[in-house]
């Protein structure tokens, strides 16, 4: 086989000039440019709340910062250009105080990829799934990394209804590594792309945790799999827990996904992750432990 | 003394907790004061340039070992390899660890002593290291109480305070003879495993005439009593 289709040895990613080896575990943490995203609305929609925020965010342990200017769920139009006004300066703000930051950009218009990567974002994290083809010929140009997304090709903003499939591993697979070979195609470093099955997007909570179950499936792809999960729907329906109290269940799949091979966590709780993710480390013998002195004193 | 006579001409003292390896304990350093005395005192002992150097132990019985032989680390960590070299007795792996460390690369004889071997029996031991060389330094291993607190291993004895208050009186002091008659029945009710290899140090240095003491460490921060100590012959 050639192109993204057939398994390939695990690699390090690399972005912003950084190499993050297949054992490594990532955080990335969600800054929303937004006044009405799903949980906690409005917390960063302040530019010096925001700022703040990424200042917490780093201080806890975040490798990637994800920015976002347009929520996932249906709402008021957010223009391209609005979009931009929201996301652009910020991400040149953060570029400025953190050189070093990996940044990527929740976004699935090419013009605002272009415009943020200019400003300084390393990372196309294209959610809704290739929706706009031209995001792929951005990240080429500028070099950066390119999420490949299972959107279950729902147009951005939508919410599933009634969706089916024969088998939704295989159609994520298949949707993921379409579009992973095309950015190949198109000329986008390989060490930059990502995969996510995308929890929910397109997907009942059935459909959501039977990919959190077969995740191995799409780690052993070799690409880098990104797990987006953080206080979902999924989780909430799962536990019967409101937005506010997902965040065990939210660990629980973290540390499952882990296991299984996930590499990057997109989370709302970044120390809480950091700490989940480095215990599975300890486990799998990937991280030494802190301090080890039980029985052995 | 002087003239030949075969003579032990310094003994370190140090304890046998596994978190002395380095490898055992995770990124943080673990009671770093104790494993500096410890170190100190190995340099004390080399520094008098000895011959060869007994490492004294317990042991399940009374034996020596190969002096290739190191800590199987893998016995405590199984993710740890174990090296590829004979697995010791705990006490015996962590003296040779520590001669290790000190760059000594010199002769060894790794002794083990039984756990239970009466005082006698140590003694004996321990009057027989001098003849093996002109220059013979010894490093017993050996741990006090393993009840000195309600949080140590074997929760709180009483009586395990005073006991391995006495220990480190005897080392200060060079009391040999408080050290040969510690009662191995009390010893092994408050689980201080050292007993033996001190009498074995007893033995060792308690002719011709009783040695000079320093102790560099005496503690029981995890609830095990630590005891670090340097003795060497007196002066001429």
């Amino acid at each position: 086989m050639t192109g993204a289709t057939g398994p390939r040895e695990p690699e390090p990613l690399v972005l912003h000039d950084r190499s993050f080896p297949p054992g490594r575990l990532l955080v990335m943490a969600i800054v929303n440019r937004t006044p009405d995203s799903f949980y906690r609305p409005g917390l960063t929609w302040d530019e010096g709340a925001a700022l703040e925020r990424v200042h917490q965010v780093v201080a806890e342990g975040a490798d990637i910062l994800d920015v976002g200017g347009v929520p996932a769920k249906p709402g008021e139009e957010v223009t391209a250009l609005e979009e931009m006004r929201r996301v652009v300066p910020f991400i040149a703000a953060v570029r400025a105080a953190y050189p070093d930051l990996v940044i990527s950009v929740d976004t699935w218009r090419h013009e605002v990829g272009r415009a943020a990567c200019e400003a300084g974002a390393d990372l196309l994290n294209d959610t809704w799934g290739g929706w706009d083809p031209e995001l792929t010929e951005v990240a080429a140009e500028f070099g950066a990394g390119l999420v490949c997304s299972h959107a279950g090709g729902l147009p951005p903003r939508t919410r599933p209804f009634r969706v089916s499939y024969p088998d939704v591993m295989a159609d994520v697979l298949d949707r993921v590594l379409g579009l992973a070979d095309r950015a190949l195609r198109a000329g986008v470093r390989p060490t930059g792309i990502v995969i996510d099955p995308a929890h929910d997007f397109g997907k009942n909570s059935w459909h959501s945790l039977e990919i959190t179950r077969r995740l191995g499936e799409l780690t052993a792809t070799g690409w880098p799999v990104l797990m987006s999960a953080s206080r979902k729907d999924f989780v909430g329906e799962a536990l019967g827990a409101a937005v506010d109290d997902r965040l065990p269940g939210t660990l629980a799949v973290t540390a499952v996904a882990a296991w299984l091979g996930a590499r990057i966590f997109r989370a709302h709780d970044v120390t809480q992750t950091r700490q989940a993710l480095d215990m599975v480390a300890v486990v799998r013998g990937d991280l030494g432990p802190a301090r080890t002195v039980r029985g052995l004193a | 003394m002087s003239g030949g006579v075969p003579a032990v001409v310094c003994a370190a003292v140090c304890p046998s907790p596994p978190l002395l390896a380095p490898e055992l304990t995770g990124h943080g350093d673990v009671l770093p004061g104790l494993r500096a005395a410890c170190a100190a005192a190995v340099a004390r002992l080399l520094a008098a340039d000895p011959d060869v150097v007994v490492v004294a132990g317990a042991g399940s019985a009374t034996a020596t070992w190969d002096p290739d032989g190191r800590l199987d680390l893998s016995a405590y960590a199984p993710a740890l390899s174990a090296g590829g070299k004979p697995g010791l007795p705990l006490a015996l792996g962590l003296g040779a660890m520590l001669l290790d460390a000190a760059g000594y690369a010199g002769p060894r004889v790794l002794q083990a002593v039984g756990e239970q071997a009466p005082a006698a029996e140590c003694l004996g031991l321990g009057a027989s290291l001098r003849g093996l060389a002109p220059r013979v330094g010894l490093l017993a291993m050996g741990d006090g109480s393993a009840r000195r607190s309600t949080a140590a291993p074997g929760h709180l004895d009483p009586r395990a305070g005073p006991f391995d208050a006495s220990v480190e009186r005897a080392l200060r002091d060079g009391d040999m003879a408080a050290l040969a008659s510690l009662e191995p029945g009390l010893a092994r009710d408050l689980l201080a495993t050292g007993r033996a290899a001190w009498q074995v140090l007893a033995g060792a240095m308690s002719a011709p005439r009783a040695p000079i003491g320093q102790v560099l460490y005496a503690d029981a921060p995890l609830g095990v009593g630590y005891l670090v100590a340097v003795l060497g012959p007196p002066e001429r």
